[in-house]
């Protein structure tokens, strides 16, 4: 089955070993992502701070393109592509004169049938076939599943498939792979990976709670589905330990590359040597690599 | 403890209201001060002015403060205020419009780097259809230099260095230029938002 797959820049650079891992996992349960054509950047959080017009027109570009494929789902797995490539369509949705002023200027127009998904959202969708493929139990494994802001809070009314404030769809997904994710309070708390270039100490204050919260309550590792999350609380990490004398370090997993791991994908297929913060560690401890 | 009267004028209040009504399409007047945004906002407490204030600020037409506080320029558009807003307002739309409203009456913003950061990337995205990190950084640190000097410039390398060492130890450092073919009509968008910000005697 072909899904229609957007990987936005970050998938495309820093955050490479996210996509080829996506592509993995889900081949292996026979879903093929087929990245849209000559994409471009969906303006993330930037665009919508600095002009309204382009916060919309930019994704939209990129929607008229996941049209014209004729598929009816498309994966986003950044969290800001997602919310911004949904912002728009819906607003799109309800503006037709917004939309024909946008579509004049596009060669693929939007029609607004494809329906957006997240990464999770997919996996979920498919959790008997990941199970079923699976080889190894996630034995040990006490995840803190971290999900960010842009998942489940969206700046208009969203219906989304998970719980706002209490999210679960990792937890479940990582129960059947044998993990013992916990519970804990920072799940949907903001990590400020917008800010830690521009506003450094904002951005190391508020990781050094998320990491604070999951260390109090046992975690031994934390995983997310958002690159800009994953970027930033794994090439931070050493600075908020020292700065707010944190003994403990987390690794910082992306959910593909657990799922991964637990069927039975090595390191170098999974990339996890191209973490910051020790990440092999643990799974060779937990004897899962 | 110091007292202070409320100054209030219902007409500088009325305009300021409206136009930031109608720019965020928030409804600020629904706000009943509950409090529920302030409590779940992440930077409320290092900025000094949480968004329940914002928001009184602006009805009462204290304009200068509402265009020129560290909120504005803090926001994380994390969404968590207007998520728990009773009343449905998204205070980070606000901000977004209160940045733009400041920027148009040349108010220098209070984090000038903040603003730096957000127009690089804009920028960026309109050379190439896609952001490229290291253009994103060189167009980020040139306007850097332009507001602060070397000195904004040379902070920001000492720590941004430290991260790009390890970006390329770990291979996460990307130096292919990434861009998209349909440039032509990237520009057009471009050009339109322009437009729009022109007709509206906006920068
Ligand atoms: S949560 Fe909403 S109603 Fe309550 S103070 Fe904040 S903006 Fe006003
Ligand atoms: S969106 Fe901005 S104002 Fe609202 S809670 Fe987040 S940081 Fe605070």
């Amino acid at each position: 089955m072909k899904i229609a797959y957007y990987p936005g820049c970050s998938l495309h650079a820093s955050s490479k070993l996210y996509d080829i891992q996506a592509k993995s996992v889900l081949g292996k349960i026979g879903i093929e992502l087929s990245e849209i054509e000559d994409w471009n950047c969906c303006g993330a959080t930037s665009a919508s701070k600095t002009d309204d017009f382009l916060a919309i027109a930019l994704a939209a570009r990129n929607l008229g393109i996941a049209d014209a494929t004729g598929l009816s789902e498309m994966m986003i797995p950044c969290s800001s592509c997602y919310s911004r490539t949904l912002v728009s369509q819906k607003a799109l949705a309800g503006d037709p004169a917004l939309r024909s002023e946008i579509n004049a200027e596009l060669a693929k127009k939007v029609e607004g049938k494809i329906k957006i998904s997240n990464i999770l959202e997919v996996l979920l969708a498919r959790k008997k076939e990941l199970t079923d493929n699976a080889v190894k139990k996630l034995t040990g494994l006490k995840p803190a599943c971290y999900y960010g802001c842009l998942l489940t809070r969206f700046p208009s009314d969203m219906p989304i498939t998970d719980s706002v404030e209490n999210p679960v769809a990792m937890e479940g997904l990582l129960k059947s792979m044998g993990a013992e994710p916990l519970d804990w309070g920072y799940k949907t708390d903001c990590c400020g990976a917008s800010a830690s270039v521009n506003d450094a100490d904002m951005a190391l204050k508020l990781m050094s709670k998320i990491l604070k919260d999951a260390l109090a309550r046992g975690a031994n590792c934390f995983v997310t589905t958002c690159p800009m999350c994953q970027l930033n609380l794994d090439a931070y990490q050493d600075e908020v330990r020292e700065k707010y004398g944190i003994a403990k370090s987390l690794p910082v997993y992306f959910i593909t590359e657990l799922l991964g791991v637990s069927m039975g994908m090595g390191v170098e297929q999974m990339q996890i040597d191209r973490h910051f913060t020790d990440a092999l560690g643990l799974l060779r401890e937990l004897k899962l690599i | 403890m110091s007292t202070s009267t409320l100054k209030y004028s219902a007409e500088t209040s009325n305009a300021l209201l409206k136009e930031v009504m109608d720019r965020s399409g928030q409804n600020l007047m629904s706000c009943y001060q509950c409090r529920r945004c302030a409590a779940g906002c992440p930077v409320g407490d290092e900025s000094g002015v949480t968004p329940d204030r914002l928001v009184r600020m602006v009805l009462l037409g204290e304009k200068d403060n509402a265009l020129n506080n560290l909120l504005i320029w803090k926001c994380l558009a994390c969404y968590t205020c207007g998520t728990r807003c009773p009343n449905n307002i998204q205070t980070a739309r606000i901000n977004e419009t209160l940045k733009q409203m400041a920027k148009e009456a040349h108010i220098e913003p209070n984090i000038p780097r903040v603003a730096s950061f957000h127009s690089s990337f804009v920028k960026s995205i309109s050379h190439f259809g896609r952001s490229n990190e290291l253009e994103f950084m060189a167009l980020y640190e040139i306007e850097n230099y332009k507001k602060g000097g070397l000195t904004a410039v040379k902070e920001d390398i000492k720590s941004t260095s430290k991260l790009g060492r390890s970006m390329l130890k770990k291979k996460r450092m990307h130096f292919k230029l990434d861009r998209t073919k349909g440039k032509s009509e990237i520009k057009s968008l471009f050009k339109k938002a322009a437009d729009k910000r022109g007709a509206k005697g906006q920068p």
